[in-house]
């Protein structure tokens, strides 16, 4: 083959690198199988490179394809959807090193490798996973530079060093093009994540879920308050409100529970200051989003169920953030539907018949239906119950009975659980609300982090002219939990994310770990409100503000104007002279000389000695011409004849003297035409 | 310096018979001083041979003349073994070599056998004839005339070989007024060679020699010179740049013309007077740029600046 057309050592050895390095992000969602593929590709290529073995045959390709089409099929049994096709791709990528014979074949191969690098944003969007990119890139980058290196046989660290320059002069057009590209509409629709895990809450409640949720350290949002942040026991995140009980589990109502006429949103009569923040949500393949009560959203595509709850219209699969407004003071439905009572006071018949007796005794007691939740709080506090995160397991039938009665260990779901019941079987309306309470308080750019950890479950009673209420058993039970968080509350168990043992929350006590933790979350608040959250609204409002108004036009020349700005800076510095290597004082202050003479009319001439240029200024303007020539011999010497140090630094210095004296006036005298004799 | 009064003198005595060419007679004893083989390039009647003939006297040398057409062969040059009948023994004739200046006319005239019968030579300063190497005189010059390649009947040197010569010179044609001195003397003289007497002998040469080996070259002249090189590697102008040979070859005509000026250093002056000389015949143009070799030279130090800039 023609030495043209081999592929350099060096560009096959960083595209191996770059290989590995790609594929690393992808190891936990792929199968081990195309790992392995990763390594036998490329020991196949270095074998080849080595004359040992030689490149597979036009069937040996075919069968290797084919096996990769079906060892996707059998991994995720679809060859549909993003993880398929993201696999799919990183196994063509893996054999197309093996085929790899001429420079074309790296291209093809450097290309979908950058193509490779974006996949994995499908999946994250982490501040991490953008910094490891940027490095992958630049791998990438250095294999195409040493493509165009073919005469190295040695690791050189200027091909990396030269990538990671062009890679840096790209990031302001990357900068351009990401703040003022337009934001069309997807051309085509990414498939849906068909394997990712859902996160968070769950759309049905048993006894024991969120305890496991309490072991997670992930964040589940953050929050930017536009004011004050409310004190810590009143941030109660709503999520889903449980309003079924069927089988010992609590699920929301489904669209086709509500009767048609009861779907419309209930109008809420908006009194007192309302709270005014903004939630980034980290994906959870659910639906539904979180605010205080009574929470009203800023956009379309959002919107406020009959139970008061916020869901999106959409699946939220990537960091989503949205506008709240809330009104904490807004009586929620004052007035309650009759289907809506029957709905809220419905129990499974016959079920625990121990707490229907102890609740409909307390309300007799009791005066009024808020006397009676009072008792039923009151009872929670003063029995000996126990908050804890290893609550035993409750039989099937009649748990609460057993919970009330025997046990008395639990969580918050079981009490808010027990405690609805109670108020049903007593005739007043209740249902749970699970979402998240409390939250960390960031003090670096003072948002408010929610994590899984900080997953709960209440309980909203309906109370005669004040409409729901909300009403938390476990504040009864253990108040640490509300006011200080999950923490605390579990401190002597010891159980907090035990399962969770190198989460950074864990080392909260280590002072500079923390601080370090703290600002990495702010960062990725940042990340995530600006870039992440960076859509076309955003856009758009952002060069409204700057323009005025928005129109193809402008957009237009905003993006033209901005490459320009920053394209011309490069090719200004291109056009300069290349070499910048620093000259000798000395040069530079005969320069100076130099550029005096050039200002008052006669320049140096391109490659033009000292001695001669002073010969011809002399001829020209005989003035000049006793000191020119002292200037010139002193220059001359320092530069030229083999003085010692000592020696020379003497000269040079009656040399800066004579030439910063030297301030020709112009000279009235024609230029000498004759030039240096370079002819023979 | 007592070296520079002989030098002048020598160039001046050479001035006497080839009028107004003080630059070239400086630059050839200069090759010669740099005991460097010298390439002189005109059209016929220049006055190349009468050049060589009057280095030749006054550096009081033994010469010899070849005038070199296109049937010489190597053995012409070199030398024959001739069978003795009387001792039955073969004894070697020394061809016209075998002397201490070569003057080989009109070089291109000849086949590529004999010129590199000649060239290899220049290189060894030996000559090994049916399997005995023997040793030529030293000192050993060649000057060489050839007339334009463009020329019918020639065939062109190789670079290779031409990288042999030290330098190359143009003499061109005279000026007016030297012409005219030619013209008036020529009438009076007639055909005569004139004899010019010897003014440097072998120690001077020597002195001078040891005087080139002690020049200064400072790290700014050093700069200059690598830049200039590295022009000709580097630009597209050129087809060839300057090989490692051509760059010390350019130091060592720059030192010894240093010498002949009397300094103990150099100056970039010096380094831009032998450039020309020294470089054309080493420089080939690249295929779309139209000048010779002297245009790239003008080209070359246009475009490098004597001050790093």
């Amino acid at each position: 083959m023609k030495l043209l057309h081999q592929v350099p050592r060096n560009a096959l050895v960083w595209i191996i690198i770059a290989q590995f390095t790609l594929v690393a992000p992808h190891a936990g969602r792929v199968p081990t199988w195309i790992l392995l593929l990763y390594l036998f590709a490329a020991l196949w290529r270095i074998q080849v490179y080595r004359g040992q073995w030689s490149f597979p045959g036009r069937w040996v390709k075919a069968v290797m394809m084919l096996s990769g089409f079906a060892g996707i099929y059998f991994s995720y049994s679809s060859l549909i959807g993003l993880e398929p096709t993201v696999a799919l791709l990183l196994t063509a990528f893996a054999l197309k090193l093996i085929e790899t014979v001429a420079r074309k074949d790296v291209y093809v191969l450097i290309f979908l490798a950058y193509f490779v690098c974006i996949t994995e944003f499908l999946f994250t969007q982490d501040l991490l996973i953008v910094g490891y990119s940027l490095l992958n890139v630049i791998v990438i980058t250095t294999a195409l530079v040493a493509l165009h290196q073919p005469g190295e046989h040695q690791f050189n660290r200027r091909t990396i060093r030269l990538a990671g320059v062009m890679v840096l002069q790209a990031v302001p057009l990357m900068l351009v093009l990401f703040f003022l590209f337009p934001r069309i509409g997807p051309l085509w629709t990414v498939p849906v994540k068909s394997h990712a895990a859902k996160t968070g809450i769950s759309d049905f409640m048993k006894p024991g879920d969120i305890a496991n949720l309490s072991q997670s350290a992930d964040v589940a949002f953050r929050v930017q308050f536009e004011g004050e942040i409310p004190d810590k026991s009143q941030l109660y995140w709503r999520g889903l409100v449980f309003s079924k009980l069927e089988e010992g589990a609590w699920t929301n109502l489904g669209y086709f529970d509500i009767p048609a006429k009861q779907r419309r949103t209930v109008i809420v009569d908006t009194i007192g200051d309302p709270l005014r923040y903004s939630i980034i949500m980290e994906p959870t393949q659910q639906n539904w989003l979180f605010g205080l009560r009574h929470a009203v959203p800023d956009r379309p595509g959002i919107l406020v169920a009959p139970d008061f709850r916020l869901y999106s219209l959409v699946v939220i699969e990537d960091d989503f953030r949205y506008s709240v407004e809330s009104w904490p003071e807004a009586p929620l439905e004052t007035k309650l539907s009759s289907w809506r009572r029957e709905v809220e006071l419905r129990l499974p018949a016959g079920d625990n018949p121990r707490t229907r007796e102890l609740a409909n005794a307390m309300r007799l007691e009791a005066g009024s239906d808020r006397e009676f939740v009072d008792a039923a709080l009151e009872r929670f506090n003063v029995e000996p119950f126990v908050y804890t995160l290893k609550p035993p397991l409750l039989p099937d039938s009649n748990p609460m009975d057993a919970f009330l009665f025997d046990t008395l260990r639990g969580f918050c779901e079981h009490y808010a659980y027990a405690f609805v019941v109670m108020m049903r079987a007593a005739g007043v309306p209740a249902r749970v609300v699970a979402g998240y309470q409390g939250g960390e308080i960031n003090p670096v750019n003072r948002t408010v982090v929610v994590h899984q950890f900080d997953a709960h479950a209440w309980a909203e009673v309906w109370l005669p002219g004040e409409g729901w209420v909300r009403v938390d058993p476990t504040a009864s039970v253990a108040p640490e939990r509300i006011e200080m968080g999950l923490e605390d509350a579990v401190a002597e168990e010891g159980t907090f994310l035990a399962e969770s043992p190198l989460s950074p929350l864990r080392y909260r006590s280590i002072r500079w770990l923390n601080q370090l933790r703290l600002r990495y979350d702010a960062l990725t608040y940042r990340w995530q409100s600006w870039v992440v959250g960076f859509d076309g609204k955003v856009q758009f409002d952002l060069l409204r503000d700057v323009f005025g108004e928005v129109s193809a036009g402008r957009f237009a020349a905003a993006l033209i104007g901005a490459w320009a700005l920053v394209l011309i800076p490069v090719a200004l510095s291109l056009l300069r002279k290349r070499d910048t290597r620093p000259r000798r004082p000395l040069d530079r202050e005969y320069l100076r000389v130099c550029d005096r003479l050039e200002a008052a009319g006669y320049p140096r001439r391109a490659g033009e000695s000292a001695a001669h240029y002073a010969t011809r200024i002399s001829q020209a303007c005989p003035a000049w011409a006793a000191p020119l020539e002292q200037i010139t011999a002193l220059y001359n010497t320092c530069s030229y004849e083999g003085l010692s140090s000592g020696e020379t630094s003497e000269v040079a210095k009656s040399f800066y003297r004579a030439a910063r004296g030297f301030r020709p006036r112009r000279c009235d005298s024609d230029i000498a035409t004759a030039g240096p004799e370079f002819d023979s | 310096m007592h070296l520079q009064g002989v030098i002048d003198k020598a160039v001046a005595e050479v001035g006497r018979i080839l009028l107004g060419k003080e630059g070239q007679i400086r630059l050839a004893l200069c090759c010669l001083f740099a005991r460097g083989h010298l390439l002189i390039e005109d059209l016929p009647g220049m006055g190349k041979t009468t050049l060589s003939h009057a280095l030749a006297d006054v550096l009081g040398l033994s010469w010899k003349r070849v005038q070199f057409t296109s049937d010489l062969l190597p053995a012409d040059i070199l030398g024959v073994s001739v069978y003795n009948s009387k001792d039955a023994s073969f004894s070697f004739h020394p061809g016209p070599i075998f002397t201490q200046l070569l003057l080989a006319d009109e070089i291109n005239r000849t086949t590529p056998r004999t010129q590199s019968a000649l060239l290899e030579a220049m290189a060894e300063g030996q000559v090994t004839v049916e399997g005995e190497t023997r040793a030529l005189p030293d000192p050993f010059f060649v000057i060489a005339t050839q007339n334009p390649i463009h020329q019918s009947g020639t065939y062109p040197l190789p670079e290779s070989q031409l990288d042999r010569f030290l330098m190359r010179l143009e003499l061109g044609y005279p000026h007016a007024s030297a012409e005219r001195e030619m013209l008036l003397r020529q009438h009076s003289a007639s055909n005569d060679r004139v004899q010019l007497t010897r003014c440097i002998d072998s120690e001077q040469l020597d002195a001078i020699r040891r005087a080139v080996a002690e020049v200064h070259a400072s790290e700014n002249l050093l700069d200059y010179l690598q830049r200039l090189v590295a022009y000709t590697r580097e630009s597209a102008e050129f087809a060839v740049g300057l090989s490692p040979r051509g760059a010390l070859a350019l130091l060592d005509c720059t030192k010894t013309w240093a010498v002949m000026h009397n300094r103990g250093h150099v100056v970039p002056e010096d380094l831009q007077m032998v450039l020309p000389a020294v470089a054309s015949h080493r420089l080939l143009p690249a295929g779309d740029y139209a000048g010779d070799g002297t245009a790239l030279v003008a080209l070359l130090q246009r475009n490098v600046d004597v001050i790093r800039a």
